[in-house]
């Protein structure tokens, strides 16, 4: 029955479109996971045979098979999934695994993994002549300028009358020693996005003491944690780091968790939306201001 | 210390062993080959004139991943069994392992410097960039094992004890530095170092073979002939020089000869534990001290070990891959442990 549904489909295929049906690569491996929301989002997940442990979202890609970690692919695995191409970052690698791989005719594409706007753009345009779907692609990437515009300019309209909220971003594992993210970070990049001022002065993402972290006083947290979520992160949090209990983010209890898959692998097609929380978060007085 | 089996049995059944080993390392892997277009590309890259139609890519797996892969672990699970054998030796302690005169704590430091420092400087020319990090994790092992050396010699004695000791002090110093470096590593840095303290076979390619095939293939060949000299360094110092033997000079290769081997083992596939500590024991549990026998049945359970250990970690969590270094101590370490209470009860 499958069979002859795919035969129908070759055909249809063939008499509509015989040109593209030949060269666009119908087997994706993926690694990197903003990409594999981003070929999620142009409605080709049928398409993927096989992601990478970046790759968490959205849930079902959870059920593909894994071809590990992008940075240590496995030649003969990704081989083995018979696929027609392989997106990833420039983060993706050992560089002789992708040698084996282009060797065996499979091509390997290479996109941005930038914190930008203009890596956005490369990679939905790259993706959308992959896909055969370059209008829907420069559709969704002027949607998605266009939101991250309008947000911007809401966020520059709060904050003329009210100052920025000084933010401290925790990156950590169910609360314990948290890694506090720094300059140059993504994470930085979301709290200056949102409107925040983040309070931490260091490079990357760097362990903190207790005592540093109480004297930054910060008005907002923001928690990435990977293994708790919600309240339970939040007491967690307080309960191994008995210095924040004294801020006044804690008073206020202005404590908010974010997904931890955002901050991986480049910008991807949820950042909008999370950007949105997080203004709203840091300007709880313009939350009707600032919505959509 | 009595043998269980005899030299003759255990020599074809390890040699047995890694025939088997090579087979299947290169007829299994996360792509099913059938098994005649295994046979036939394994004919036609002997040299035979067999008919390559629709073998083009069974012979691009065979030929260009498995075969440099297999390759590349005979070499290494080889060269890091015969260093143990040589350490043990020289140290005359069964608990001793490569890592003893600081060569995987050197090269380890090598590593991490040429993994974060070349993020620093902004990365490094392309064509010498995938040479890096297996020259500096070599000349880092190098470098250390010379100065372990170095601070146990004095007049031209060596004392092993002060070598020892020097060794213990210079791998806490190279761990700590490795530690800084850890701390230094931006989050996608410290996982490259990561996986590269775990081993992997991952990605070999002939180019990149054989300055270790080379190296592995040297000292087979020349540690076999101190097989005399290290029997006679089992009684002791002192001994073995009334028997006749050059035994600083016997000290100075043993040293040299482990530092070349493990370091161009560990530049070309990680730090890979267990193999060099373990595999000497094993054979010694089998087969008894003798070096004449240790040293070349080592040579050849050392390389099935590590090609057995790199199937299941190809093949575990395909089309994922594991790092090897979990997988030689997951199944060596029960295995030794049960070998040393049956040798007790």
């Amino acid at each position: 029955m499958r069979r002859y549904a795919s035969l129908i489909a070759l055909c249809i295929g063939l008499v509509f479109n015989p040109a593209q049906a030949e060269q666009l690569p119908q087997r994706w491996v993926s690694a990197g996971g903003a990409l594999s929301e981003w070929i999620v989002e142009l409605g080709a997940e049928s398409r993927l045979v096989g992601v990478d442990t970046t790759s968490q979202h959205p849930q079902s890609l959870k059920a593909l098979p894994s071809i590990g970690y992008q940075r240590q692919l496995s030649a003969e695995g990704v081989l083995s999934l018979r696929p027609d191409v392989l997106v990833g970052t420039e983060e993706m690698g050992p560089p002789p695994v992708l040698a084996q791989i282009r060797g065996a005719k499979v091509r390997v594409e290479l996109f941005s993994s930038q914190a930008d706007l203009e890596a956005v753009h490369g990679n939905l345009k790259h993706l959308g002549e992959l896909l055969g779907k370059p209008e829907q692609a420069e559709q969704r990437f002027v949607d998605y300028r266009q939101q991250l515009d309008a947000l911007k300019a809401k966020v520059k309209a709060v904050q003329a009358s009210a100052g920025a909220p000084g933010v401290i971003l925790l990156v950590g594992h169910a609360g314990a020693k948290p890694m506090i993210a720094g300059k140059g970070t993504a994470g930085d990049w979301l709290i200056e996005q949102a409107g925040g001022r983040n309070l931490a002065t260091n490079d990357g993402y760097k362990n903190f003491s207790t005592e540093t972290l109480a004297a930054l006083n910060p008005e907002v947290v923001v928690v990435s944690d990977r293994a708790l979520t919600g309240d339970a992160a939040l007491q967690a949090l307080i309960k191994e780091n008995p210095a924040l209990a004294a801020s006044r983010a804690v008073r206020e209890k202005r404590l908010i968790d974010l997904d931890p898959t955002l901050l991986v692998g480049g910008l991807g097609p949820r950042l909008p939306a999370s950007l949105q929380a997080l203004a709203q978060a840091f300007y709880p007085a313009a939350k009707a201001q600032l919505a959509p | 210390m009595t043998r269980l089996v005899s030299p003759r049995t255990l020599f074809i059944a390890l040699g047995l062993l890694c025939l088997l080993a090579v087979w299947l390392s290169l007829a299994l892997g996360p792509v099913s080959l059938p098994l005649i277009d295994t046979l036939r590309v394994g004919l036609r890259l002997l040299g035979l004139p067999v008919n390559g139609d629709g073998l083009e890519q069974a012979e691009l797996i065979l030929g260009q991943i498995r075969l440099p892969r297999t390759l590349l672990g005979l070499a290494v699970g080889a060269v890091l069994a015969l260093a143990g054998v040589a350490m043990q030796g020289l140290f005359r302690n069964p608990l001793a392992d490569p890592g003893l005169v600081g060569v995987s704590s050197g090269a380890a430091l090598g590593a991490a410097i040429a993994i974060v420092g070349s993020t620093w400087v902004g990365g490094v020319p392309e064509v010498f960039a995938p040479y890096l990090l297996s020259l500096c994790a070599f000349l880092g092992g190098l470098g250390v094992t010379a100065l372990v050396y170095r601070l146990g010699s004095k007049e031209g004695q060596t004392s092993v004890a002060t070598m020892l000791l020097a060794g213990i002090a210079l791998t806490a110093l190279a761990s700590s530095a490795v530690g800084l470096f850890t701390y230094l590593a931006d989050d996608a840095t410290l996982r490259t170092l990561t996986f590269w303290n775990l081993g992997s076979l991952n990605g070999a390619s002939y180019q990149r073979l054989w300055p270790l095939v080379l190296v592995a293939t040297g000292v087979a060949l020349w540690l076999p002939r101190r097989a005399e000299a290290l029997n006679a360094l089992l009684l002791g110092e002192s001994e073995a020089r009334h028997l006749g033997f050059e035994v600083e000079k016997l000290k100075r290769e043993l040293v040299f000869c482990t530092a070349l081997g493990v370091g161009a083992a560990v530049a070309a596939a990680g730090l890979i534990g267990f193999i060099g500590l373990v595999v000497p024991h094993l054979v010694r549990l089998l087969a008894g001290p003798d070096h004449r026998v240790l040293l070349p049945a080592s040579l050849l359970a050392g390389a099935s070990l590590l090609l057995f250990a790199d199937l299941i970690a190809r093949l575990a969590l395909a089309p994922a891959e594991l790092p090897i270094g979990i997988v030689t101590a997951f199944i060596g370490a029960p295995f030794f442990l049960y070998l040393l209470l049956r040798g007790r009860a």
